[in-house]
């Protein structure tokens, strides 16, 4: 087990500031060889060691189709967030044990119309899997992204939505918590804008949401209120995670342990679990 | 495949331990202050292998160790470098004189987790070279009910080789495993006389008839685990887990828990990461950034505790996470015991 446990070393190539208190890491591996071994798909989570402090559990918010490199998108939230974001600076180290855990069914979902439900934080994993389809764009139908955040400035990967913004075949709608004077998109949180705005139909389409908590609970009710039926509403669970091998009991919500039959489940199989979360 | 079985006498049982310590490298009870935990022993006298159930720590340390090293790094201007870890020291060939029944059958309990999906390869490497030499308890602790669960204690195959203290001041040593067999048939000069498996069996079950009559505690496990599964809502939970104290010692002393951490401890520009015991008791266990926490009081992570061990593993893996050894009552500092929590709940 101790030889599972030893992170690969990774150089911080850049530190992108998405937000007042997110950052993007892009991470390269040392070792040139790990290139080769490392291969994710959207959904997929690392742990991620700030030498010296601990290991912390993040998603991988970049798609493997851009090959070099990959993102970890990190919110100042608790103590170990809060000192990788004091105590790293691009060129230094960190360790890197993974790709661990599922990943969105990427293949279950050709050929459908997908609607990517994003509020703060939460666009992460679904970046991952919005590059992926970007890449493949052929595969998949007609693309909807609702990103929501509490204000203007908490939207993350600013840049990048403006070229999804200006890519004819996506559909983009972004919203804010409250008005703001130079604001020009929608007003209201998520599950408003969902039902009011953005409206979808239900056929042939898959949901992909993640968020904060409150938001993933008020989106799952009104999606069910448009008419989804749970099995094609996709998340992805946040869960306190140690080891990310199935080993170290953390993650366990009844018999399930999410590091290894999640992150990603659909709505039909949170509602299986017991009610822990 | 037929093992052998030998039937001696106290005597005999003692020249066959002393021939063991000497050809092996062999872990054993050793006391210390009035409790016995697994050593390893150069000599008989060291260690008593009919240690008492309830002063013994269990033998999972051997396999997973309380705390293990994970690795050590150091960092210069370059950057950081990782200095793998020293060789394990659990790896080698070696006897464990003593194990009782129910912490060999933890064992197995655990083989189920570390064998599914990612393999745990030292865990693996510690098992196979380790030979269990297991002495059936010839009388129940108050706080024992290993006859109540669901394996077998009277033909339990948890060990390489089983020791039965006949009634009739005969003691008879049986092979269960091809392991066992080899150590057995590689012990010299001992006079011991092959008895047929039929007579053994006869002897083990009249002793299996006295050792089940001494248990204070008895239940029905199927019944606790189809009651359990539905009483996640049960209100029971938060009375029977009032008195404690979220020490974790029911967590680190139980044959079959295995939570662990990683934790990192860096001094200048050195560091090293271990891997130790963790527990569900602790208020932090599931405490995620942000300070969310799915189990932020007592009696949610007690029925955690309780359904994992009752419910939980038993749909994943297909055994109870308990073997009924009562270690967690003897050593609990408020007296909670994991048999009255699920008897209270169901």
């Amino acid at each position: 087990m101790e030889q599972l446990l030893v992170p690969a070393l990774c150089k911080i190539d850049k530190i992108i500031e998405e937000t007042p208190d997110v950052l993007t890491y892009r991470l390269i591996f040392k070792d040139p060889e790990m290139f080769g071994k490392f291969k994710w798909l959207p959904g997929q989570f690392v742990e991620f060691s700030l030498l010296g402090r601990g290991e912390c559990t993040f998603c991988i918010s970049s798609s493997v189709t851009r090959p070099g490199y990959f993102d970890c998108s990190i919110k100042k939230a608790g103590v170990v967030t809060a000192d990788i974001h004091t105590m790293l600076d691009e060129g230094m180290d960190v360790g890197i044990r993974g790709p661990y855990g599922n990943w969105f069914p990427v293949d279950d979902i050709k050929g459908k119309n997908l609607l990517f439900v994003g509020g703060g934080i939460g666009l992460a994993p679904l970046r991952s899997l919005i590059q992926y389809c970007i890449d493949n764009r052929n595969d998949y139908k007609d693309f909807t992204i609702l990103y929501g955040a509490r204000t203007s400035k908490d939207l993350c990967y600013k840049e990048e939505i403006e070229e999804w913004k200006n890519n004819p075949t996506l559909k983009v709608i972004l919203t804010i918590d409250k008005p703001e004077e130079t604001w020009k998109e929608n007003v209201g949180v998520v599950p408003k804008i969902l039902e009011e705005v953005v409206k979808p139909a239900i056929e042939n389409t898959k949901v992909i949401t993640c968020g904060p908590p409150i938001m993933i609970k008020y989106t799952l009710l009104s999606l069910d209120k448009l008419g989804f039926a749970p099995k094609d509403v996709i998340t992805t669970l946040e869960m306190k995670m140690q080891c990310g091998l199935g080993k170290c009991g953390r993650c366990n919500i009844g018999s399930t342990y999410v590091c290894k039959d999640g992150p990603v489940f659909t709505y039909e199989q949170l509602k299986a679990l017991p009610d822990e979360f | 495949m037929n093992f052998s079985v030998f039937e001696t006498d106290k005597n005999g049982l003692q020249k066959f331990y002393e021939e063991t310590i000497a050809k092996n490298e062999t872990y054993a009870p050793v006391e210390k202050f009035g409790k016995y935990d697994y050593k390893k022993v150069s000599a008989l006298p060291e260690c008593d292998p009919d240690s008492p159930i309830s002063l013994t720590m269990s033998v999972k340390p051997l396999f997973f160790p309380r705390s293990s090293k994970i690795m050590k790094y150091e960092e210069n201007r370059e950057g950081t470098i990782i200095t793998e870890t020293d060789e394990d020291p659990l790896a080698g060939k070696r006897v464990i004189l003593g194990v009782k029944h129910c912490d060999a059958r933890g064992l197995q309990v655990l083989d189920r987790v570390y064998k599914w999906d990612y393999i745990d390869a030292d865990y693996q490497k510690r098992r196979e070279n380790s030979v269990i030499i297991s002495t059936r308890c010839n009388k129940a602790d108050v706080n024992c009910f290993c006859t109540s669960l669901d394996y077998d204690v009277e033909n339990s195959d948890a060990h390489d080789i089983r020791i039965i203290n006949g009634l009739n001041e005969k003691i008879y040593i049986q092979a269960v495993t091809e392991k066992g067999e080899d150590l057995l048939k590689g012990v010299p000069g001992l006079q011991f006389s092959v008895c047929s498996s039929e007579v053994a069996g006869e002897e083990s079950a009249k002793h299996f008839k006295a050792f089940d009559s001494s248990f204070r505690l008895k239940m029905n496990y199927k019944e606790v685990n189809e009651k359990l599964q539905n009483s996640f809502d049960s209100p029971e939970f938060d009375p029977a887990s009032k008195n404690c104290i979220s020490c974790n010692t029911c967590a680190f002393i139980c044959p079959t828990c295995h939570c662990f951490k990683i934790t990192d401890e860096k001094i200048k520009d050195t560091g090293i990461r271990y891997k130790s015991y963790d527990s569900c008791n602790n208020g932090y266990f599931t405490l995620m950034a942000g300070g969310h926490n799915p189990r932020p009081v007592k009696y949610r992570r007690w029925r955690q505790r309780a359904m994992h061990k009752f419910v939980y593993y038993k749909e994943r893996f297909g055994v109870n996470l308990c073997v009924g050894c009562g270690h967690c009552a003897i050593s609990c500092p408020v007296n909670i015991s994991i048999f009255d929590v699920v008897n209270q709940v169901v």
